[in-house]
């Protein structure tokens, strides 16, 4: 079992594979800086798609030789994202990255419905796993990028990928909390409803190779002391891998507020796509953006 | 011992004290017929509100020693309900019991908020207790006659009553079943839908004393070897002791079809009054109407 991100490196490491990553919109210095990390360590090679000047001058200005990869000159923003895309399509890539462009653009390349990246009715939604020096694991939180408001269906697909994402990493069983501010059944949290339904679902074996409690706090969910004290029944007792939140703001601000005060790291991926899909936000730190790259090698 | 026979309320009502049944013009042989023996059986005492010379001659007829109820004339409909009610709020009575009268004149007479039995906010909802012979215990069912479609809020008072039933039959941690036509979880049907937030809200003791689990079909409700065949996992599963419908047309059928074609004998009774209230049908039979005010007596 995987417990710690560096320990996810390795993993990819020792599959002596070279995962071929396509980005798209490539003269960004993060994303090269990231990328020339992840060749150095031999676990991929990368088509930089691009502005192939600018490209080079980026790699230049960070010390980064542009011969380690291999780049391909389109100068238009939006085609650069559909040759990427059009490349993993086509298998000549295993992962797509996001570059320079603008997220709105990159993730329309994606799930467009005839040249993208997404099967039809599948639903699109983010999977985080974040290591926080607290907790004793990692913790695989959803959706802190793609849904605002996920509905019963698309949180039945946020558990299941998230599901798929832990047992990637070893944990044969993932313990599912499905968070609120509570454990108490209420009709005012909309969240409950649909909360009900998928520990019915997973009751009933509709969901599978997990255990699924919810509404609970993140006390309940994370801290084994809290269960004790409050005597609160759940078989996730405070031992959660996967958190599932009822909406993006409070999965996002959960997932910042671990990384600014609690010094997280993550590995974070699109969910839902053929092939693994990296966008990353600029703020993240460097480390995490390789551990991003190495997630998306894994779930290849 | 929990109570497994209708006839077995009759020994459980001898070691409590006696009960005043307040009888809203109870001039029709059944009636009289039921409450006469109920009075033989030492189960209540009993005052009749109706029109007397009905009274009497029905017990010329039955050839029913009148001089065993207290009688109390009054030829309008109407009144004697409103004065059975009266009696009840003055605490001369235990339990109220419907005569020779259209339903809806005796649901009026309770519900009326100056003379009436309903305290502010509570709901009345119908038990029905069944006899099924070839079933090894009796069956609590709700709601078979008065909410046609009862919301969640609903369901959830219907479920405590069902509960509060069985105990008053010394079931002690009955098995109750949130009925559905199958037992997946789904948001597309309201009845399943509603069924996993009440199970849930047993697992967090929000609804206690029950051994909880719905959505169930009827077969996993009732039938052991329909639980066996399916390998389902479930506590109440196949032992139901209390099944609570998603409206009134399925709890009605199903009562009707095994009181008609299967020869179950039921009592029934109206609960969230201040007392219990006995609202059988001109067309049951006396034995009935004497199972009803046993369980009534019961659950005061």
């Amino acid at each position: 079992m995987i417990t710690k991100l560096d320990q996810m490196v390795d993993q990819v490491k020792n599959l002596n594979k070279k995962f071929r990553i396509a980005v798209a919109y490539a003269q960004d210095s993060n994303t090269i800086g990231a990328i020339s990390k992840a060749i150095n360590d031999g676990f991929i090679e990368a088509i930089m798609i691009g502005h192939a000047e600018k490209i080079k001058a980026v790699a230049k200005e960070a010390g980064i030789d542009h011969d380690i990869f291999k780049i391909v000159d389109v100068k238009d923003e939006i085609a650069s994202i559909a040759k990427a895309v059009e490349m993993v399509r086509n298998d000549e890539a295993d992962v797509l990255m996001k570059g320079l462009c603008g997220t709105d653009k990159f993730l329309r390349g994606v799930i467009d419905k005839e040249k993208g990246l997404l099967p039809p009715k599948a639903t699109m939604t983010y999977v985080c796993a974040l290591e926080i020096p607290k907790y004793h694991k990692l913790l695989f939180v959803t959706d802190t990028a793609v849904l605002p408001f996920p509905d019963l269906k698309q949180k039945t697909a946020m558990l299941n990928y998230s599901v798929a994402m832990a047992r990637r990493f070893g944990i044969e069983t993932p313990k599912v909390a499905l968070i609120s501010a509570a454990e108490k059944v209420s009709p005012h949290f909309e969240s409950h409803s649909d909360y009900t339904q998928l520990c019915m679902m997973a009751k009933r074996g509709q969901i599978k190779n997990c255990i699924v409690d919810g509404p609970l706090d993140i006390f309940l969910a994370c801290d084994q002391e809290s269960v004790k004290i409050k005597g609160v029944p759940t078989p996730i007792n405070g031992d959660a891998d996967v958190l599932l939140f009822p909406s993006l703001e409070a999965c996002n601000s959960f997932y910042k507020g671990q990384m600014l005060w609690a010094g997280a790291e993550l590995a974070g991926l699109i969910q839902g796509t053929i092939k693994p899909v990296v966008v990353m936000s600029r703020s993240e730190s460097p480390k995490s953006k390789y551990y991003c790259i190495a997630l998306a090698c894994l779930m290849v | 011992m929990s109570i497994t026979k209708l006839d077995q309320m009759f020994d459980a009502l001898r070691s409590k004290d006696k009960k005043r049944l307040v009888g809203a013009y109870t001039v029709d042989s059944h009636s009289i017929g039921a409450i006469s023996k109920a009075i033989d059986l030492g189960i209540v005492d009993a005052t009749l509100i109706g029109d007397i010379d009905l009274i009497k001659a029905t017990c010329q007829e039955e050839k029913i020693d009148i001089n065993k109820f207290e009688i109390i004339d009054e030829k309008v409909v109407k009144k004697a309900a409103q004065k059975a009610c009266l009696f009840i709020r003055e605490g001369k009575g235990d339990l109220i019991m419907k005569g020779l009268l259209d339903t809806a004149t005796y649901m009026r007479a309770l519900l009326n908020k100056e003379t009436g039995l309903v305290p502010k906010g509570s709901m009345l909802s119908h038990m029905t207790v069944i006899e099924i012979p070839s079933y090894e215990k009796l069956l609590v069912v709700s709601d078979v006659a008065i909410i046609p479609l009862p919301d969640l809020k609903q369901k959830i008072a219907i479920t405590n009553n069902v509960i509060k039933t069985c105990r008053d039959l010394k079931i002690e941690n009955p098995k109750i079943s949130i009925l559905a036509s199958s037992e997946s979880a789904t948001d597309k049907i309201s009845a399943n839908a509603d069924a996993a937030v009440i199970t849930k809200m047993a697992e967090r003791g929000q609804i206690k004393g029950a051994l909880v689990d719905g959505p169930l079909s009827l077969d996993l409700s009732i039938d052991q070897e329909a639980v066996a065949i399916k390998g389902f996992k479930s506590p109440v599963a196949g032992q139901a002791d209390g099944i609570v419908f998603p409206n009134i047309e399925s709890g009605n059928v199903f009562y009707k079809t095994v009181t008609k074609l299967v020869k179950a004998e039921l009592a029934a009774m109206v609960v969230g009054a201040s007392c219990p209230a006995i609202l059988s049908s001109r067309g049951d039979t006396e034995q009935t109407k004497l199972y009803s005010i046993a369980l009534a007596a019961l659950s005061v």
